[in-house]
């Protein structure tokens, strides 16, 4: 992080004005809400409920006003459903396949291991599902199935080198404790060697300082940085290094995209696709909120941008519907994995309607496109995003 | 809040003058409401229900035993998206009858189709003392 106490103050205060400014909804009006509309789910705050059962839950985008996503506010995704029953004292994590020396280690013989923390934007490949047309089947996200923490535990490969990976292991899977329904396939998937050995892949323990919640993989999970939040399996069981990529649902057809672009509404063979990776270069606007009715005078338009394992170059806004673009100024709170908070601060020079939109590009080149690449899943959804505000 | 209303009943017993009870009954009128929500929070279905029609026991029963019908009920697909989601959760195990499956893929694709108003998602409660910022 390049940044000093004042600077941060500085640009957090004025995101909080900005925020009410903008009238972003702070949690406490969540009881404003009619009784039917609310459901409780302990550790969660306020979030929009995409399933309960099994537990699938979003962020309102007026939550991403911190740098680091409080646990409550970050979401949650699950594929099926969590471990009924996880005594830490009973949980194992054996380390096999292609090593030396397979083992076994209770959560107290990992946790001996050095720890390391990274903070990550951790995202759905499905984030955004729902703005793609025509729509395809899955959980509809809107925007807010991303969020940043800070995540700690050991070094996936100080693991592995305790086992010794032969010349073989080309790729590493995972199995996480998750209770499969039905006769769908386990949720098991992997991911090449030359990322498991990244320093910064750990298998966390914690998340912003805690313990993990049950919510996000208690007592241990992958944490696979700058990738697709999927590559970081929950309840992590075992770890076993493998020759080739994982064959199972989880890696084909699923968290699969086109080679080519496909005509929008066609089927793609999935012989000609890759697996989904590293997440897109895209920002989100988390205020004013669409169809905001502002008065007259100074607007901070603010948000979040990311671009996985690339690195966050601008944010650009436009105040005119995408004709002409100014900078946002970026907040200096800053990581590799991590995503960057920004301001623009505008004077509207008349009343009327506006659209308002954002636009971020990186340091690999990269910038959001007008409309999202259109896959058969879904997924890495990224356009150039607008909110419609009215100011009085 | 309670603490205050406290205050001005005890402060009535004391001194049993008019414009403390006056008082005491006026802050019991606006804190009660607030209060007993605070001790019980609102809470919706934690289930949601398919909607009505010929198919809604069976989608119920074929859907619903492993995931729940919310999942069902944000979809906006075509027939042949929903086709192909009925097939595959036959694969994993939704038990159907072969009878049953055209009257099926009907019902989905009726109720959830593209030109369905967006379905509007429940929120889940606010956490008591959830940091709000870290």
């Amino acid at each position: 992080m390049d940044c000093t106490m004042n600077s941060r103050r500085l640009f957090l205060k004025y995101l909080s004005a900005a925020a009410v400014a903008a009238g972003a909804r702070p949690p406490v009006l969540m009881w404003a809400l009619p009784q039917e509309q609310v459901v409780e789910v302990p550790g969660e705050d306020g979030m929009i409920l995409r399933s309960y059962r099994f537990v699938d839950l979003e962020s309102p985008v007026e939550y991403f006003n911190t740098w680091l996503t409080p646990v409550p506010h970050f979401f949650v995704r699950n594929h099926m459903h969590e471990p009924s029953e996880l005594d830490p004292a009973d949980w194992r994590l054996s380390i096999g396949g292609e090593v030396e020396k397979p083992f076994a280690w209770s959560l107290a013989e990992l946790l001996k291991l050095e720890p390391h923390s990274v903070v990550n934007t951790l995202e759905c490949a499905g984030n955004g599902r729902s703005l793609h047309r025509p729509q395809v089947p899955g959980v509809q996200w809107g925007q807010g199935a991303v969020g940043t923490a800070r995540f700690s535990g050991p070094r996936l490969r100080d693991v592995l080198q305790h086992a010794g990976v032969k010349s073989t292991g080309k790729h590493v899977m995972f199995r996480g404790l998750d209770e499969v329904p039905g006769k769908v396939p386990p949720f098991i998937r992997s991911i090449p060697i030359e990322k498991a050995i990244d320093a910064d892949t750990l298998i966390a323990t914690h998340m912003n300082g805690s313990p993990l919640t049950k919510h996000h993989g208690f007592p241990a999970r992958a944490l696979v940085p700058g990738w697709i939040g999927a590559a970081s399996c929950k309840w992590i069981t075992e770890i076993k290094v493998i020759e080739k990529e994982f064959v199972g649902n989880f890696m084909s057809p699923a968290y699969r995209f086109p080679n080519q672009a496909v005509k929008t509404g066609d089927a793609v063979n999935p012989e000609d696709t890759h697996p989904v990776t590293a997440l897109n270069v895209k920002s989100v606007i988390t205020g004013p909120s669409n169809g905001a009715r502002l008065k007259s005078g100074r607007v901070a338009v603010h948000g979040v941008a990311w671009a996985g394992e690339a690195d966050v170059a601008k944010v650009e806004i436009s105040t005119d519907g995408g004709a002409l673009w100014n900078s946002a100024a970026l907040g200096p709170d800053q990581a590799h994995y991590a995503w960057r908070l920004w301001t623009y601060d505008w004077k509207p020079r008349k009343s009327g309607d506006y659209t308002v939109m954002s636009r971020a590009s990186d340091s690999q080149g990269r910038t959001q496109p007008s409309t999202a690449v259109w896959n058969p899943s879904g997924y890495l959804y990224n356009a150039v995003d607008q909110v419609n505000i009215h100011v009085a | 809040m309670w603490r205050s209303t406290k205050k001005f009943v005890l402060g009535y017993l004391r001194h049993r003058s008019e414009t403390a009870l006056v008082v005491a009954l006026l802050a019991l009128l606006f804190v009660s409401p607030f209060w007993a929500r605070a001790q019980k929070p609102a809470q919706g279905k934690v289930t949601a229900d398919l909607p009505a029609g010929p198919m809604q026991g069976k989608a119920t029963t074929a859907c619903t035993e492993c995931h729940e019908a919310r999942i069902i009920l944000q979809q906006r697909l075509s027939k042949g998206a929903w086709t192909k989601e009925v097939d595959k959760m036959i694969k994993w195990g939704a038990v159907v009858d072969s009878a049953d499956r055209d009257a099926l893929i009907d019902y989905l694709s009726t109720n959830f189709s593209p030109d369905k108003p967006a379905y509007e998602p429940q929120r889940t409660a606010a956490e008591k003392g959830a940091k709000t910022s870290k």
